[in-house]
């Protein structure tokens, strides 16, 4: 599989939803496969909300297969045989894209928590521009899974021309309340951190690391199922010797010790409130007053919605409403509901219905 | 589905209308009804196999049980409801085509005859039916509601539902004299186009 990962300039820079403008932004970019001379084989793929732009492959030794490497890859759902897959780092994220790390050109200071609040909105309007940058006026298809999926559902209908399908997984139109809710908790950890320095911390050279691990802890709950905790841990005692803090009884608060503590390395904690708030704030309906068949009406593109029984993050209701409302107005949409056993992160699972699922919708 | 029923739910379909085929099996009527007469198209499936066939055709299907209620799709405003040789295999049928009816102009319904003259014989020598249209044996078969063709306008007549149209094929799946003049005994299946009255 042929991969490239770049980082592209757009000078003239993006005027925001909020009405804020950065005046040139960089996007960490990663593709694989190749561009047909038609230009008609590009598949976008829009992260998670904790997602960057690493999507398949390795590209350096030292580096993990990216995060849907089971889907994306030769002969797989995502066939990079077939199709040039194009993943980009969000914009406000930290993994290469500008985002509360970078510097700020007017101060040459990082931005830090004075980087402008971005939106769901305004990730299409970068990715628009970067399929400006390469060439392609028409998307085979845009797909993602959960936060990536609201931004796929938000491509059909800022840019109903420029997608032949959309996929939309473990996702929703708005985000619920109980999402909300949710995010807020993690925020508040951060926010209460005493390294946090209301997010000035990168000035003080230290990081709210504590903050980030207890967040992360919780996503992880949520992004999994009961079941599947079950199974994977049960009430298993972690084993004395691999405790990563004497305080961890069970297994799974072991894991969970384990897991915030890798994030709180990576992830940048003004990233992560402004991510989350992006993810609040996404409501597909928002421009005509709560009316989604109303703003379903202009999409033209094929919808391929798939929700996952065990998902109580973005339950298979929330994929139901897309359907529903697709229908309503007479736009082209398929939906199944998958039993993915691994709760809101089953998106990211390669089962074999799904896969054929996905592989089917984007070869038909 | 054979080439005369597929004639005949095809010419009652208009040109650019709106279709849910419930029970849509592979998809292979809705590919056939967007081809030939452009409609906006959906299937209810329930079988992951024929979903994922659906899929493959490129039909918008959506993965439902019928008996855990339809009425979720009354603010569709479909033009044709059709549900092919599946009205007896649901829990509810007489529900279930009230909701097909609050939910589209019309509705078209296909079903096996259990007064079949064939049937009529396996049942007169001790057996269960097994015919074209019902090639199940009985511990194989999906049917719970099986029903004749009288028992069937007996109900369209109970439920107030208008028979605006209807074709009755022989066990060759051809209309013919005696199928069309005695249905209930020389009918195989009978093909309907109901409306509320």
């Amino acid at each position: 599989m042929k991969i490239k990962r770049d980082l592209i300039n757009f000078n003239d820079g993006l005027a925001l939803e909020s009405g804020a403008k950065l005046d040139s932004f960089e996007l960490m970019v990663e593709t694989y496969g190749e561009l047909n001379n038609e230009k008609s084989n590009g598949i976008l793929i829009c992260h998670a909300f904790s997602g960057n732009h690493h999507a398949a492959g390795i590209l350096e030794d030292s580096e993990e297969p990216g995060w849907w490497d089971n889907i994306i890859g030769p002969g797989k759902a995502v066939d990079t045989d077939k199709y040039f897959v194009v993943c980009s780092n969000n914009l406000g994220g930290c993994a290469g894209s500008s985002g509360p790390l970078s510097i700020n050109p007017v101060n040459k200071e990082p931005y830090g928590k004075n980087f402008p609040g971005v939106s769901v909105i305004d990730w299409v309007n970068s990715q628009k521009l970067l399929s400006d940058y390469l060439g392609i006026k028409k998307w085979h298809m845009v797909m993602g899974g959960s936060l990536g999926g609201m931004q796929a559902l938000q491509w059909s209908i800022s840019f109903p021309e420029s997608l032949n399908k959309v996929g939309i997984f473990a996702a929703a139109a708005k985000s619920s309340t109980q999402n909300i809710a949710m995010n807020e908790v993690g925020r508040e950890a951060i926010r209460k951190d005493k390294n946090f320095m209301n997010g000035d911390y990168l000035h003080h050279d230290i990081r709210p690391k504590s903050g980030l691990k207890t967040a992360r802890m919780l996503g992880h709950i949520t992004y999994s199922s009961e079941a599947i905790m079950d199974q994977k841990f049960g009430r298993n005692f972690q084993d004395i010797k691999s405790k990563i803090d004497r305080d961890v009884d069970y297994e799974v608060e072991n894991y969970l010790q384990y897991k915030g503590e890798k994030f709180s390395d990576i992830f940048d904690a003004n990233s992560y409130i402004l991510m989350t708030k992006a993810m609040d704030g996404y409501d597909a309906s928002f421009a005509t007053n709560g009316d989604l068949e109303k703003v379903l009406s202009r999409v033209k593109a094929k919808l391929l919605v798939v929700g996952f029984d065990s998902d109580w993050l973005y339950p298979p209701q929330r994929s139901k409403e897309i359907q529903l409302a697709a229908m309503n107005v007479g736009v082209a949409c398929s939906c199944v509901i998958l039993e993915g056993e691994q709760g809101h992160d089953s998106f990211l699972f390669a089962s074999q219905r799904y896969v054929d699922i996905v592989k089917g919708f984007i070869e038909s | 589905m054979n080439i005369e029923l597929k004639n005949i739910i095809t010419n009652w379909i208009p040109n650019e209308s709106k279709v849910i085929d419930f029970g849509c099996g592979d998809g292979s009527l809705l590919k056939d009804l967007i081809d030939q007469k452009s409609v906006c198209g959906y299937g209810v499936e329930i079988d992951h196999i024929k979903i994922q066939e659906c899929i493959l055709k490129g039909i918008s299907v959506i993965e439902k049980d019928i008996d855990e209620g339809i009425q979720d799709f009354e603010s569709s405003n479909f033009d044709v409801a059709i549900m092919a040789s599946s009205i007896q295999c649901l829990k509810e049928p007489h529900i279930a085509l009230r909701k097909m009816l609050n939910l589209s102009k019309q509705c078209i319904v296909t079903l096996p005859n259990l007064g079949f003259w064939k049937c009529r014989l396996d049942l007169a020598s001790g057996r269960m039916p097994v015919t074209p249209n019902l090639p199940s044996s009985w511990y194989e078969t999906k049917n719970l509601h099986l029903c004749t063709i009288k028992d069937f306008e007996k109900l369209c007549e109970n439920e107030g539902f208008s028979i605006n149209e209807r074709f009755f094929l022989n066990d060759k799946g051809n209309k013919s004299i005696l199928s069309k003049n005695i249905p209930n005994t020389f009918a195989s299946e009978g093909v309907y186009l109901l409306a509320k009255k």
